[in-house]
């Protein structure tokens, strides 16, 4: 029935639908129009130290209190909020005295450190040292399935299967000393004190059986926790009993990202200050052609390699190792994969950290070395190509893990001497079978607890390793246990070089790349460069921007 | 076979079978994270402790006592509606329900007034102009918003809007020093910013929902343009709209008066559907856009065998979708008498 | 007299059956008592059935024959003299889609990513209508206790989060099956049962209340027999619909899988999903081509199925389809000429 009816009904339908439409558009241009003022791009002069810088991150925080955390994301914060008896220093890699005075050991198994006078917690509250033997004594007695306590283990109860407070370890003859009792001597412990399990806690405000809530934890380190919005925000203040210099700095606000794509475009519009650490390598090749941001390297202790475990028949063969090591091309993985971000790895102690050598370049030189390869698997009566099964895992170690698996797959089997099967699965199930003899050749990244070769040899080289590997060398252990005994600085480098070089030789594990440290910033801000070191802090108290 | 025809006893029926409903996604649920492969502690720390340590950890927790004890266990928690608190991050699983889930409450609002609006409209105007180029317009229009997975739409939107054109934030709630300042009283942050008076905070508010609330709600509103169109069509051939053009109401009030009232009620079933679909499903959304709701976060704790966490929010989560169900199965059975039992 | 309610003789094409009335139509078997309303349809749904058909059509071709249409392997990422190809390459004559992160041809995988999805939706439609399909109908008949515990136990499955579920069972299948098609395509499958489940089990009961079914069973006509002659005919008629539908549905599903990571690994298989993930780092760069044609293989294949379910309900669907009217033929009068009636005009 097409009448005027119809036509009435058009217009209808089309007046009210317009008007619908446009009171929504009008109301949207309204509200998008007016933009809020986003912080602009930096001008020159001397910085505000009253500005507040914004940090953005992707990683995520799983407890601020010292003893329910091993992870850096929760590392990052409590290391603003606390302090330590020793802390690394900007640009230093050996420890320095924070809230001690002064530390020394008085024999291979004492440790003894003097607090400096006046210290207080920020809610004026005073620092003794029945605070820092309760931090410690929580630390192990909770023992948090997400904690650190196993860091802890030359305090740790002797004979004790996991971790258990030994009240004989510490002393605290007044309120200003504490003495370390140590199982056993250990030149780690200074170091120790530096990580994350030392961190000094109020004995009259966290409990001591269970974890603090994380919105209300006191520290006595250079900020105060002012507001916690878990999975999105952390907000720092200047804290006023800080003994040391005020922050260059009016507070901070540390933005939680899901992707650092989006991390990268707030820093590109300016909602962010800061980035660190957490950019693909496409988001870095991106950035560094932007004029209102500053890439910025420093040294990094991140590693990645690949691990045989040799109770299969490939990983048994010393040739098969030591032709693998020859022929994987870490210049293509480095620059294909990853755009010049990380290096090439020649040891498994990274480049950065005094007692390194690059063990792996000296023995097979730093490009691939086919034709060595090739005569090794004869020499060894090893028909080639020789089946390898690589396992990887797409969900832990980025997405960049497939490209450079399939790189590796790439440089290996264009040598003609092996063929690659690359499997993976997601990480849980992963990292369970990797290390229960279920992988027979598989990819590991390593994050330092604290800054000292022995924490990378160790856990590698030695017959205890979590690896699961099935390596032993004897001369290893010895050389593990003699570093760890000494004092002499050294001494110990002389160890640990030697310890580098059999690796090279053994290669129960090849290295692939060391990350480089990494932080963009928006022009204006400074002080971040001085904090890129070993420590794997940023530091805010030394961050600046000028407006 | 028997049928009771009254309404009381359907409605009595069906409360009833919510219960074992609900049983069976608990026992469901409490399986499958179990039964996965993998557990909280060496997502979290394996690679960085040896295997002996990580057992010993599992064991400390809890983790490796038979099933049945840790069944019984977790029944007892949920009837005394204790939810534990989170084995990634230590938050009460209740803190993170109401906090996340208010982000994605949030959202999924404002995603359905845009898609009511868009989808009804012009599903209203596709029906009514049936086979000509409006009706094809509008129902393409719809299909190719549904077709466009949410997470493709917004990142077209984000290259545009947010990249290109530099008009509207890309990610997250609020801007960092918003979201430090802003005082948090019912955690859905327009209310919290409208009851403190904070006009520049509301804004701002307002400026970061804008993407991914047309985004997500452009998707479903595709689905709402069809689904209306269907139904103005079924129920303009209904007698009584007949008759009343017979009667020579005039053709608009045809429509708005006695067609569309009766299209509306499927529709409204459909609704209700869609909105507790919403709520599970805006993962895709809040993945894209940063929106830290309750979808992302079930993911995260998925993704670390966070058993506590995943119950509790899946538990809840199905108790918002069976109570909204049973009242649509309820409406539905009061319409049509043919559904009950 | 009696000619014309006996069974004509099967028509021998399309002509014919067009030329055959409307009663005598209803005679016929029952799949072209079904497709008559085909030939029915003019104009618009007609239109709009077959360019979805084009589509998917397409799609499914492109799939079958991907092997020979790709320029490249979906994993290759050298020429044949072994030349690297370019990481993130611009669009050129060499890839007219440009590369990828990984330094793979972008037009390679989205041709064969349509390969796997083709091959994932048809093994989950298979798997979940398979086992849907039969549980609804047998307990939409029977009803009864049957009826309610599954449906309690298809009600707690659907309050599930649909995504959740198929990541939950992607997991678990992974540890037999790997990251590989039939891990997506059973995860997938399990999450789509309930559905097909629950709107056959509705269907069955609205039809099992008509009153032709009642007079069947008045007849004394065995179960078996009503469910195959009346409640399956009915039912299956609208399972075209539901399963393109459901199938467009999976695609998505399979690409949000891939999106967030649990579906099928890029050495594995082309995934579009999978794709578009690695594309969002690359848009912040201005890297546009390696999320745009994926997400676009996504828009049209989900569009053609859906285009074939809609027009299909538009056509078959009895209660909105156009019906014309066709002219009335009276059987002859005993000796007199038959002389057909003139018809309406069109009923709108």
């Amino acid at each position: 029935m097409r009448s005027a009816g119809a036509r009435e009904e058009r217009g209808f339908y089309v007046r009210r639908t317009l008007r619908v439409g446009a009171a929504v558009a009008v109301l949207a241009v309204m509200v998008a129009a007016c933009k809020s003022n986003s912080s602009t791009a930096g001008g020159s002069g001397a910085p505000n130290s009253s500005a507040t810088i914004v940090h953005g991150t992707t990683d995520s925080i799983v407890s601020l209190d010292p003893a329910g955390q091993y992870d850096l994301g929760s590392q990052q914060i409590s290391g603003e909020i606390y302090d330590n008896l020793l802390v690394i220093p900007a640009g230093g890699n050996t420890p320095e005295a924070s809230a001690a005075q002064s530390c020394a050991y008085s024999d291979p198994k004492t440790y003894t450190c003097t607090l400096k006078p006046g210290l207080k917690f920020s809610d004026g509250s005073p620092l003794t040292s029945e605070d820092v033997a309760f931090s410690f004594k929580r630390n192990l007695e909770i023992n948090d399935p997400n904690g650190a306590c196993s860091l802890l283990n030359a305090i740790n109860k002797p004979g004790a299967d996991g971790c258990k407070w030994n009240p004989a370890s510490i002393d605290t003859p007044d309120d200003a000393t504490i003495t370390f009792h140590l199982n056993a001597p250990d030149a780690t412990w200074p170091m120790i004190l530096t990580s994350s399990a030392a961190y000094i806690v109020p004995s009259d405000v966290f409990p001591e059986t269970k974890l603090q809530p994380d919105d209300k934890v006191i520290g006595s380190g250079h900020y105060t926790l002012t507001k916690y919005t878990p999975g999105q925000q952390v907000v720092l203040a200047p804290n006023p009993n800080w003994w040391g210099d005020p922050p260059a700095n009016g507070g901070v606000i540390v933005q939680y990202f899901d992707k650092s794509s989006a991390l990268k475009l707030a820093l590109e519009q300016g909602d962010v200050d800061v980035g660190w650490r957490t950019f693909t390598p496409t988001d870095v090749e991106g950035m560094k052609g932007e004029s209102q941001l500053q890439v910025l390297t420093g040294p990094g202790s991140e590693i990645r390699y690949l691990v045989f475990n040799e109770s299969f028949p490939a990983g048994k063969e010393l040739a098969v190792r030591q032709a693998v090591a020859m022929t994987v091309d870490r210049q293509a993985i480095v620059h294909n994969v990853y755009n010049d971000t990380v290096a090439p790895l020649w040891s498994m102690v990274p480049s950065a950290l005094p007692g390194h050598i690059d063990a792996f370049k000296d023995a097979y030189g730093d490009s691939p070395d086919v034709a060595g390869a090739k005569k090794a698997l004869q020499d060894a009566g090893i028909s080639t190509p020789v089946p390898l099964e690589i396992w990887w895992t797409p969900t832990h170690y980025g997405d960049s893990s497939a490209d450079e698996y399939a790189e590796i797959k790439r440089s290996l089997e264009s040598s003609g001497l092996f063929t690659v099967t690359l499997k993976s699965t997601e990480w849980d199930t992963y990292i369970n079978a990797a290390v229960t003899d279920q992988y027979p050749n598989y990819q590991l990244g390593w994050f330092p607890d604290y800054p000292d070769p022995d924490n990378y040899v160790f856990t590698f080289y030695s017959s205890a390793s979590f690896l699961n590997d099935h390596y032993k060398n004897a001369k290893v252990d010895q050389l593990l246990a003699d570093e760890r005994a000494s004092t002499d600085q050294a001494q110990r480098v002389k160890d640990f070089q030697e310890i580098q070089k059999i690796g090279a030789q053994d290669v129960p594990i090849v290295p692939i790349w060391e990350g480089r440290q990494l932080a963009v910033t928006t022009q204006g801000i400074t002080g971040v460069q001085d904090t890129l070191d070993v420590a794997y802090l940023l530091r805010y108290w030394m961050i600046g921007k000028s407006s | 076979m028997k049928r009771s025809s009254s309404l009381r006893g359907y409605v009595i029926t069906r409360t009833l079978l919510a219960i074992p409903m609900l049983l069976i996604l608990l026992t469901v649920v409490f399986l499958l994270m179990r039964v996965a492969p993998g557990d909280p502690i060496s997502a979290a720390l394996g690679g960085k402790l040896p295997a002996a340590e990580l057992a010993r950890r599992k064991h400390d927790a809890g983790y490796d006592r038979p099933l049945a004890v840790q069944y019984v266990e977790y029944l007892k928690d949920v009837a005394t509606l204790n939810f534990g608190t989170t084995i990634l991050d230590n938050r009460p699983v209740t803190q993170v329900i109401a906090q996340n889930g208010a982000a994605t409450l949030e959202l999924t609002f404002f995603a359905m007034i845009v898609a009511m609006v868009a989808g009804v409209g012009i599903g209203l105007l596709a029906g009514a102009y049936r086979d000509t180029a409006i009706d094809l317009g509008g129902r393409l229009f719809g299909i190719v918003l549904y077709a466009a997975p949410v997470f493709f739409l917004g990142f077209l939107a984000q290259l545009t809007f947010g990249k290109w054109l530099d008009w509207l934030p890309t990610s997250g709630q609020t801007s960092p020093v918003v979201g430090a300042t802003l005082q948090t009283h019912t955690n859905i942050l327009v209310i919290d910013a409208i009851i403190d008076r904070n006009w520049s905070a509301l804004q701002d508010v307002l400026r970061h929902l804008i993407m991914p609330s047309v985004v997500l709600g452009l998707v479903i509103g595709g689905i709402f343009i069809r689904l209306v169109r269907v139904n103005l069509l079924q129920t303009m051939k209904g007698d009584y709209v007949e008759a009343a053009r017979a009667r020579g109401v005039k053709e608009p009030r045809v429509v708005y008066k006695h067609a569309f009232k009766n299209a509306l009620v499927p529709v409204i079933t459909i609704m209700g559907l869609t909105f507790a679909l919403l709520l599970g499903g805006a993962v895709l959304t809040e993945e894209t856009f940063n929106w830290p709701g309750i979808g992302a976060e079930l993911v995260r704790y998925l993704d670390n065998r966070d058993y506590i966490a995943v119950q509790g929010i899946v538990v809840v989560t199905g108790i918002i979708v069976v109570i909204v169900s049973l009242a649509i199965d309820i409406l539905n059975a009061w319409v049509d008498p043919r559904i009950r039992y | 007299m009696a000619s014309q309610l006996e069974t004509p003789p099967v028509p021998s094409s399309p002509q014919e059956l067009d030329d055959l009335a409307p009663m005598q139509r209803r005679r016929l078997g029952a799949l072209r008592r079904m497709w008559a309303p085909m030939h029915d349809a003019k104009g618009m749904p007609k239109a709009i059935v077959w360019v979805g058909i084009g589509i998917t059509v397409a799609f499914i071709l492109m799939a079958i024959f991907a092997t020979q249409i790709a320029p490249y392997a979906f994993d290759q990422y050298k020429t044949a003299e072994g030349v690297r190809f370019i990481k993130q390459q611009a669009p050129s004559a060499q890839h007219l889609f440009g590369t990828n992160v990984m330094s793979t041809d972008v037009l390679s995988r989205v041709i064969f990513g349509s390969r796997t999805a083709i091959e994932v939706v048809l093994l989950s439609l298979f798997v979940s209508m398979g086992i849907g399909l039969p549980l609804g109908l047998i307990s939409g008949y029977h009803g009864g206790k049957l009826d309610r515990t599954l449906l309690v136990f298809m009600d707690a499955m659907l309050a599930f989060p649909s995504l959740l579920f198929a990541i939950v069972i992607a997991f678990l299948l992974s540890k037999t099956f790997g990251h590989g098609v039939v891990t997506a395509a059973l995860a997938i499958s399990i999450v789509y049962v309930p559905q097909y489940f629950r709107v056959v089990r509705n269907h069955v009961i609205s039809i099992r209340e008509e009153s032709y079914v009642e007079a069947a069973r008045a007849m004394g006509a065995r179960p078996w027999t009503i469910m195959r002659r009346y409640v399956l005919q009915n039912v299956i008629q609208n399972v075209p619909i539901i399963a393109t539908l459901n199938a467009a549905d999976a695609i998505l599903t399979l690409a949000a899988l891939g999106f967030l990571g649990y579906g099928i690994q890029p050495t594995e298989a082309a995934e579009w999903g999978y794709d578009i993930q690695r594309a969002i780092s690359d848009a912040g760069a201005g890297i546009w081509w390696t999320g745009l044609f994926p997400g676009l293989a996504i828009v049209l294949l989900v569009t053609g199925l859906t285009l074939v379910g809609e027009g299909l309900n538009d056509v078959l669907n009895p209660v909105i389809r156009k019906r014309p009217i066709e002219p009335v033929e009276l059987p002859p009068r005993e000796g007199a000429e038959a002389e057909p009636e003139p018809g309406d005009e069109d009923q709108t």
